[in-house]
């Protein structure tokens, strides 16, 4: 199907903004290799130096290049969020297709697991398994799956509501499409739109996780550059050197804000209100 | 209205027994056990096979799960959760004191933001499409971009390092007087509040543009009735109703502010025993960590739908 986009809502001063922070910071994402001047890993300059003609942004505490590192943060977040997020927003809009269109236990089913999800706050969710698991790169992807896919199965299920009664629907039926073709070809395109806007909004919660986590010594670990680890490194610094601080948190600010303006413009542009029932934390 | 509580009431049961199930699977599903889990390397390199099995026996753990399952959960429901790894205390000794402290702050937290979001939220509703609105909604959008590590850290640096009036850290003990703990607090407290009111303020503004644009309201306004009473009598009552219905949303992400604001701060809470605790492996003080939280965010949960069916006489057939 496709979507009605309205293009006068995308150019709104805060579409503008979401979209283009957004595209900026996945430009230095998928070209962080060749943007950075240094090796992210490698001590390459004296301790805590401030920003300068060598290092642009500093180096950090044991002498790294602080741009190289932010770069490269960059790409791993958005790496690890987008996998994570891929899978959860395409698990969850089948799952909740599936339970709008067959109801009975298997909706039963997938709403206490959406009652569990909200009953248990993202951080304790992933303590709760690292505790066993450790802080893997796939475990992390796996997690950010599990926890955002509740969600995702109760937004679309209930925009699924809305057409498993409708007549396309029942003339597929009649025609003698298998209920996973009615599912997957006739009523997921319709509910797209939504789906999309999902995306988007789970995308920046799950930034946020990621770096939270990371903050709290829960998520990725060193050597990895990680804007939330790198936020913890440099706390130590503040008083003498805080841009140490300030510089990772900027870049999670700019790409968290990007994503929602970006998801806003987004559900302005499909017709939808984005401030209801979208929010949520970490 | 009573069968509509007791049948919301049978429910949140359930899913806190749910929770029970998946805070038990999480560490049956480990590799190893509970007790390779609690072993350092050289402290499993030194034991013999019959080492493992005594000691499994010990722990209990040569039983079959369900039947670990419900002696754990009959033990928590009493608050014996066992006890720590390293150090043998009990886990309700470690996490009582914290707990108390973290429901303090988020008690004060909440007691703050909800006047806060509410006058904000309804000011932005009243002016929508006007400049205080602009402000409000783009500053909501803020507040919840911004993690709170960031926001914490960065009123560190302006109001404890350039411009020295709050400490950077709280000096405070676990087990002192709350007034004592809440009063070292302010910079942790503004945080949270930072952070959470922006939540409170879209869904405010959503329900109060929906108010303002019912039938009742129309009705009140050709009444000549005045936009102040217009406003608190007749919009205000609706217009919380999103909000409260979105209740445990609001109180997990107070709680994970609140686990951040601990690290940030170090204040003595909860937050910091579930890092530590995390980092160390204590398994028995995550697992009770996460039931009380799912405890308190389902407890809300149903007060609020208390509070919304008070409210709301149409919520009392559902």
């Amino acid at each position: 199907m496709a979507l009605r986009i309205d293009k006068f809502a995308l150019r709104k001063p805060a579409a503008i903004l979401g979209l283009s922070l957004v595209a900026i910071h996945l430009i230095l994402a998928l070209f962080s290799p060749w943007i950075a001047p240094y090796d992210p890993t490698a001590l390459v300059g004296g301790r805590a130096e401030a920003p300068g003609a060598e290092f642009l942004l500093g180096t950090d505490v044991l002498g790294r290049d602080y741009l190289s590192r932010l770069l490269y943060g960059g790409r791993m977040a958005l790496i690890v969020t987008f996998t994570g997020v891929v899978a959860a927003v395409t698990i969850g809009s089948l799952l909740g297709v599936a339970a709008a269109y067959f109801g009975g236990v298997l909706d039963d089913v997938l709403m206490r697991i959406c009652d569990i999800k909200l009953a248990l706050p993202g951080i304790l969710f992933v303590s709760l398994f690292i505790t066993g698991f450790g802080e893997s790169l796939m475990v992390l992807i796996t997690l950010i799956g599990m926890i955002y896919f509740p969600g995702v199965i109760r937004i679309v299920r209930a925009q699924a509501m809305t057409q498993v009664n409708l007549g396309y629907v029942k003339a597929a039926q009649l025609r003698g499409e298998s209920a996973p073709s009615v599912i997957a070809r006739e009523i997921l395109p319709n509910t797209l739109d939504v789906v999309y806007v999902e995306f988007a909004i789970r995308m920046s919660h799950a930034v946020l996780l990621l770096s939270t986590m990371s903050y709290l010594g829960l998520g990725l670990s060193p050597p990895t550059p990680d804007w939330g680890l790198m936020v913890s490194e440099g706390v130590g610094q503040i008083s003498f050197a805080p841009w140490l601080v300030l510089f990772p948190a900027v870049f999670i600010s700019t790409l968290v804000i990007g994503l929602n303006f970006g998801a806003e413009a987004l559900a302005n542009a499909l017709g939808m209100d984005a401030a209801r029932g979208y929010v949520g934390g970490v | 209205m009573g069968k509509a509580i007791l049948r919301r009431l049978a429910l949140s049961l359930m899913v806190v027994w749910l929770v029970t199930v998946l805070v038990f699977i999480s560490t049956e599903v480990l590799p190893g056990d509970a007790l390779q889990v609690s072993l350092t390397a050289d402290e499993a390199a030194q034991m013999s096979e019959a080492d493992f099995t005594k000691r499994r026996a010990e722990l209990g753990l040569d039983r079959p799960a369900p039947v670990r399952y419900f002696s754990w959960l009959a033990n928590a429901a009493r608050g014996d959760f066992g006890k720590t790894i390293i150090g043998r205390e009990d886990v309700a000794t470690v996490i009582g004191y914290p707990l108390r402290n973290s429901i303090l702050l988020g008690l004060v937290t909440a007691l703050v933001a909800i006047p806060i979001a509410l006058a904000i939220g309804i000011a932005a509703a009243y002016w929508r499409g006007r400049w205080p609105d602009m402000m409000a909604s783009s500053g909501a959008i803020l507040g919840y971009s911004i993690p709170e590590f960031a926001s914490g850290n960065f009123l560190v640096l302006c109001f404890a390092i350039w411009l020295p009036v709050f400490p950077a850290m709280i000096t405070a003990f676990t087990r002192d007087a709350p007034s004592t703990l809440i009063a070292a607090s302010f910079l942790p407290i503004l945080t949270v509040v930072i952070g959470s009111i922006a939540h409170l303020v879209r869904l405010v503004r959503a329900g109060f543009i929906e108010a303002l644009n019912s039938d009742y309201v129309e009705r009140a306004r050709l009444a000549g009735t005045s936009e102040l009473q217009l406003v608190l009598r007749h919009a205000l009552p609706a217009s919380v109703i999103p909000a409260l219905n979105s209740a445990a949303l609001y109180v997990a992400g107070l709680l994970s502010g609140i686990i951040v604001v601990e690290k940030v701060f170090a204040y003595p809470g909860l937050g910091l025993v579930l890092i530590q605790a995390v980092e160390k492996r204590e398994v028995a003080v995550v697992q009770a960590i996460s039931l009380v939280a799912a405890v308190v965010v389902v407890s809300m949960n149903l007060l609020a739908d208390a509070a919304v069916m008070a409210l709301d006489p149409r919520a009392r057939r559902r």
